[in-house]
């Protein structure tokens, strides 16, 4: 019974948070004009990895989704490595855009492609980095003992470095603003410069969902999850995932994007020595 | 019933191996290796190892998708789309799949696995954490900044910058024929001795 409705929440979670990320993004007009129009056939594609992609990209925004607990000590998927499963879908995230670039066969998407995998594969050591850290206090790597262990004080306040960089990661997994080095305008749309009609629509719904998963997670482990006074457990998640995703889409829209190669800079010299030093001081500050 | 996952993972881990030598890319090899490792993490899991099972996911896909990116560049296919032939040297990868099967096989044929099996309140995780920083922790160590030394050398190796200026400086690449005139775009003006390299923009 608590299994069938953990699912109903993860799905729930998922359909309601699209909506609220469509709407941010205002795109709901564009999503469902693509939905009716012609698919446009590029020469010789990967078929199985074109069509494949954006499911798979939806399939792991929902697994991500569902390692987070909606009340405290209760997650579909309660692994006691609930964080390890989240670090497989970022790291999944990054093949399957690029599979979605490289599967048409065609220029801008394939530079989307592998722009994306050199960029994304540098973002992933932050990511490990500030979610060890936060792993620290609760002595686990599972999201309900974390969410325990912010009883006394959230993360974000104990942590400072660890919300900031993991919301350069959420951009990245999301391809929204400065991290967009897949879709962005600059190549015509990148990986997705030759979708259309219905496969281009659930891209587009598959990256609007993994914002709400990534903003869920990134609740959970920073914001204290489902914890909260008077309101119960999962209207607490909601709202902290809602304002997260709020945060996100804004940054989106306000931070300008550099070139790759400087931002390879950024993310190896500045990102990457940071993350190192939040986990130093997450570790002294829990013993 | 995990018994039959683990057959239908094993039988999937398999096909996806044997994938790798039949498919026509680097990308395909690399991503189809990757589900075959997918599987193995999957049996990991049903086995009572989560960590092992999800961190065996995990790395395998940052590192195929390095590897993708890796073999695309050695094998000069244009982006890993150019169809080619994923094997090479028949007899001899004849020979040595032959002689790792059945020494393989051997070894799970004459090996006893433990027959304990996990308690069902038993902290795997934990109890990992302290063999690996425990009595093993010199072997991982060990391997650990022995991989980070490789990788810091491989990088200063490829690295087109060096104390001594530009790793290409001065290189010609070799003649197509036995002897002949160095292959590829010549530099304008004969390769004079004015030549301005113009260091490009690593970081």
């Amino acid at each position: 019974m608590t299994v069938l409705l953990l699912v109903l929440a993860v799905c729930a979670t998922l359909l309601a948070g699209v909506v609220l990320a469509a709407l941010l993004d205002r795109a709901l007009p564009e999503l469902a004009g693509t939905l009716s129009r012609q698919r446009i056939e590029t020469e010789a594609p990967d078929r199985m990895n074109r069509d494949l992609a954006p499911a798979f990209y939806l399939a792991l925004a929902a697994v991500g989704l569902s390692v987070v607990p909606f009340a405290p000590g209760l997650a579909l998927i309660d692994s006691p490595v609930g964080v390890v499963i989240w670090g497989t879908c970022e790291a999944l995230t990054i093949i399957v855009v690029f599979l979605h670039g490289w599967s048409p066969n065609a220029p801008f998407p394939l530079i989307g492609a592998y722009r994306y995998a050199a960029i994304g594969l540098p973002v992933m050591l932050p990511s490990m980095f500030v979610l060890i850290a936060a792993a620290l206090p609760a002595e686990s790597l599972s999201l309900v003992a974390i969410v325990d262990s912010q009883r006394e004080v959230w993360n974000v306040l104990r942590q400072p470095l660890g919300l900031p960089l993991f919301l350069v990661v959420a951009l990245t997994l999301t391809l929204r603003g400065p991290m967009d080095f897949a879709d962005a305008a600059d190549i015509a749309g990148g990986t997705s410069a030759e979708d259309s009609g219905a496969g281009r629509a659930l891209w587009q719904v598959a990256r609007l969902a993994m914002l709400v998963s990534v903003s869920a997670v990134a609740a959970t482990v920073f914001l204290g999850g489902p914890l909260g006074p008077v309101l119960p457990g999962p209207v607490w998640l909601w709202l902290k995932t809602a304002a997260l995703m709020a945060v996100l889409v804004w940054l989106g829209n306000r931070v300008a994007r550099t070139t790759p190669s400087r931002m390879l800079t950024i993310l190896w010299v500045v990102l990457l020595p940071l993350s190192c030093a939040d986990l130093v001081i997450s570790g002294v500050v829990a013993l | 019933m995990t018994d039959l996952w683990v057959a239908l993972l094993s039988l999937f881990a398999v096909w996806t191996g044997w994938r790798v030598f039949r498919v026509d890319s680097m990308v395909r090899a690399s991503f189809s290796l990757m589900l075959s490792f997918i599987a193995v993490g999957a049996i990991g899991v049903l086995l009572s190892a989560p960590y092992i099972g999800v961190a065996t996911v995990f790395m395998m896909a940052v590192e195929m998708m390095v590897m993708a990116i890796f073999m695309v560049m050695f094998m000069m296919n244009p982006a890993g789309l150019n169809p080619m032939v994923m094997v090479h040297q028949h007899r001899l990868s004849i020979g040595a799949g032959v002689v790792a099967a059945l020494s393989l096989g051997a070894a799970v044929l004459f090996s006893r696995p433990p027959e304990d099996a996990v308690r069902a309140e038993a902290d795997v995780v934990a109890e990992l954490g302290h063999e690996l920083l425990g009595p093993s922790m010199l072997i991982f160590e060990t391997a650990g900044v022995t991989l980070l030394a490789t990788m810091v050398g491989a990088v200063i190796l490829s690295s087109r910058q060096g104390r001594f200026g530009a790793a290409d400086e001065g290189s010609r690449p070799p003649g197509l024929s036995d002897g002949g005139a160095p292959a590829g775009r010549q530099p304008e003006g004969g390769g004079g001795h004015h030549h301005h390299h113009h260091h490009g923009g690593h970081g």
